[in-house]
């Protein structure tokens, strides 16, 4: 076996037997995505605490209850009387919000009187907030329309004439590529895909450097002939390979078992993943060959990828940042990996719409790869000094 | 023995800020990271709410009624229309991320209207992204019930020679009052923000001194360290972590705050109090995690992903009602769950620190139950360090 070979292998054993390695390339992956997958078990938020106040107690007030009730979002938990027992209740966390059927709500009707039912929510939990205004608005609307058209049947008009005047303007929506609002569906990958960069760098940031603190530098040295290209050529193939186990784990264990992701994007998500993998692996070799201290080597790659997640515009759009934010959002290889994936797992589109994106990727690649090499080659070169590595490792 | 423990006591808070400023990790998950990420990611959402969501629009109507409804659109402050000749060039703009969705108003749109008949327009969003998703539709949805509402005004004066008083008590008998309680623009940046704010509190706490007891542990320190006993080891050097991270909260609450034009509607003392309560819960928990590394290095790696899985089941993202079982018990174990509860009450709805008696009892039992394990773990390696 040539020495390329034998630095692959001897990578491999060190990531099976150093705990630095394995703890995190192999046994967070499995616990973290798991730990994932199983907070979105529910796949969208149901039951949610909820109060009715009703100062009408008429047949309509009942009606609008009865099918508040039947929403899954809702759970009538309790009754109230004042707009200060709502919010008393809100702020003890009891409701995430009530509804407020007014007094004479019925008679004002049927006499053609507008009404106006109170919809409170707790907007300082706003993902709860939308689901209940979502619930409760779907009601209302269709009550209202259907309080309209009863009258306009009355006037002698016919069905479809009255439903027309009834909602004039019918907005056929289509929620394209998750049609449910699942959060299993939507956050899952993407807190996966973030996950498996901070490992991939985490882990990566130790490959040159660790090799200091177990005093084999002089070993890798000579097997490598003192060059650095050959080193982290290896090294990077060893550790790709690791997170290409972690891909198996991904997208034929976890997907499937907890019944997300698309299945018939998987090989775009391989080619997009691998590109990742590198760009991420490319980063930890450069941090590796920039510090020859372990701990400095871990904070920084712990600064740099921990607010990949929420700067990459998942969750908050990019566009809505403040123009600081959206270029610092560039230097993380996270953020054009997002938009591949946006487009090619989640719309399942062909990878040519993320080109760009791509091209983005190649470039961390590009760049991190011979800076790395050019860095190491320097400390590879001083590493038979005996006293330097003493120094080092004292 | 009381003054001995005392001075004890000060002389490992004096340790601890030696270690500290020796150590450049330590120094840096400790002086420079709160401040720096508090800014950071703040910024963020400076905002607070997201403007000009592109929506891509097809109007095959060329009506009086299609402009109506694209102006109101492109009026709203959430929706910015980008025209296009035809669906599928709308549809590609989408796949190439230039847009968020595309709305259609087809051909005969007005003429259905006039001839009473019901007119379709269709709204499709791209739901992979769920923020600008869900605002498009929301917009959009209101501003097709407001023209309908026009209509129907329209109707009721010309056809049934209504006045506009009695004609607009028709249009809508039914009205929705919508009225967002204590984040009254139902804004992401109002939501996230405090929360946010306390989880980079809390991180870099347990980041940083479970770090420090890793250390103690990787240097063989943990002689020195609790040879006044195990109580007088945990507070001493937990008592460093206390000034240091309430001054923080000072700043956090004060300076952060107020750039970031976050309101604080209750009381700041009863704030300052649940800090320090929170402050306190975490300083155990960070020697217990601490306590279980031998090496520096790997705690800080494991301690890298604790942020998201806590924060993510603390149920402020995600109703806690809506977490599995098993791991709303894991949930319970954290400060965090009914810090965040607590805490935003104050923060966000002006609530009184003892409206929330239950969430409050079970920091305290925290506070304990963390002060105890880590109380046990510590006695376990100070036997174990004197029989080396």
């Amino acid at each position: 076996m040539n020495h390329f070979g034998h630095i692959i292998i001897r990578e491999w054993k060190r990531i099976l037997s150093l705990k630095v390695f394995y703890l995190v390339m192999l046994v967070v992956p499995i616990l973290l995505f798991s730990f994932y997958a199983v907070i979105y078990q529910k796949e969208e938020a149901k039951h949610l605490s909820f109060a009715i106040w009703d100062d009408d107690q008429s047949p309509v007030s009942r009606q609008l209850i009865f099918l508040l009730e039947q929403r899954e979002a809702l759970h009538i938990t309790r009754r109230v009387n004042s707009e200060a027992e709502v919010e008393k209740l809100i702020q003890e966390g009891k409701i995430l919000g009530a509804v407020h059927f007014p007094a004479n709500m019925q008679k004002d009707i049927y006499s053609r009187h507008p009404v106006h039912v109170t919809l409170y929510t707790n907007a300082a939990s706003l993902v709860a907030a939308k689901m209940v205004y979502k619930a409760v608005a779907e009601v209302v609307i269709t009550g209202s329309a259907g309080v309209i058209l009863k009258k306009l049947v009355k006037t002698g008009m016919k069905p479809d004439q009255a439903m027309a005047l009834a909602n004039p303007i019918k907005l056929n929506s289509y929620q394209l590529y998750n049609a449910s609002y699942n959060y299993q569906e939507y956050l899952v990958p993407g807190l996966i895909t973030v996950g498996m960069q901070m490992i991939l760098i985490i882990s990566s940031m130790l490959a040159l450097n660790y090799e200091w603190k177990t005093e084999t530098m002089q070993e890798l040295h000579q097997l490598s002939n003192g060059s650095a290209l050959t080193v982290i050529t290896a090294k990077t193939i060893a550790h790709l390979v690791v997170s290409w186990v972690n891909f198996i784990l991904i997208a034929f264990v976890v997907f499937p078992f907890f019944d997300i992701g698309v299945p018939s994007a998987t090989g775009k998500f391989f080619v997009v993943y691998t590109l990742l993998s590198l760009a991420c692996i490319g980063i930890g070799m450069f941090i590796s060959a920039l510090f020859k201290d372990v701990m400095l080597a871990g904070d920084t790659a712990l600064f740099y990828t921990s607010p990949a997640f929420v700067f990459s515009g998942f969750t908050f759009p990019r566009w809505a940042m403040p123009w600081y934010d959206q270029y610092y959002a560039t230097i993380m290889p996270y953020t054009p990996f997002l938009d591949v994936f946006f487009k090619v797992y989640y719309m399942n589109l062909p990878l040519h719409y993320a080109q760009a994106d791509i091209n983005k990727l190649l470039l961390f690649c590009a760049v991190m790869f011979p800076t790395a090499i050019l860095l190491f080659q320097r400390q590879f070169n001083t590493s038979t000094n005996e006293k330097a590595i003493r120094a080092v490792h004292n | 023995m009381k003054k001995q423990s005392g001075q004890s006591i000060t002389k490992l808070l004096l340790r601890e800020a030696s270690l500290v400023a020796k150590d450049h990790s330590l120094l840096l998950t400790l002086l420079i990271a709160p401040l720096l990420y508090a800014f950071f990611y703040g910024s963020i959402y400076i905002n607070k709410e997201e403007q000009n969501v592109k929506l891509a629009v097809v109007d095959d109507d060329h009506s009086r009624l299609s402009r109506l409804l694209q102006q109101n659109i492109d009026n709203s402050p959430t929706v910015e229309l980008i025209h296009f000749p035809n669906l599928e060039e709308a549809k590609e703009h989408m796949y190439r991320g230039n847009c968020q969705g595309y709305f259609y108003i087809p051909k005969g749109t007005e003429s259905n209207l006039l001839s009473l008949k019901q007119s379709n327009v269709v709204l499709a969003v791209n739901a992979a992204r769920f923020l600008p998703s869900s605002d498009i539709l929301m917009s959009v949805q209101q501003i097709c019930l407001t023209i309908g509402a026009g209509v129907r005004l329209q109707y009721y004066q010309k056809s049934e020679g209504m006045s506009s008083t009695i004609a607009m008590q028709n249009v809508m008998p039914v009205n929705l009052d919508y009225r967002p309680l204590f984040n009254e623009r139902s804004s992401y940046g109002a939501f996230l923000l405090p929360s946010l704010l306390a989880l980079i509190l809390q991180q870099t706490l347990l980041i940083g001194l479970s770090e420090s007891v890793a250390g103690e542990r990787q240097h063989s320190g943990i002689k020195e360290w609790l040879k006044g006993g195990v109580s007088t080891g945990i507070w001493g050097k937990g008592l460093f972590y206390l000034f240091l991270f309430s001054a923080y909260a000072f700043f956090f609450l004060n300076v952060n705050y107020s750039l970031l034009h976050l309101p604080m509607r209750g009381n700041g003392f009863e704030l300052s109090l649940l800090l320090v309560l929170l402050i306190l819960t975490l300083i155990p928990m960070a020697q217990f995690i601490g306590s279980l590394f031998k090496s520096q290095l790997l705690c800080l790696q494991m301690m890298a992903f604790s942020t998201y899985p806590i924060f993510l089941i603390t149920g402020y993202s995600w109703p806690f009602e809506s977490l599995p079982v098993a791991i709303q018990w894991l949930s319970k174990l954290l400060p965090t769950t009914p810090f965040i509860q607590i805490y935003t009450s104050i923060v966000q709805s002006g609530a009184s620190l003892w409206a929330n008696p239950g969430a409050l009892i079970h920091l305290m039992l925290l506070w304990c139950f963390y002060s105890a394990i880590a109380y046990v773990r510590l006695n376990m390696l100070r036997k174990k360090s004197l029989g080396d």
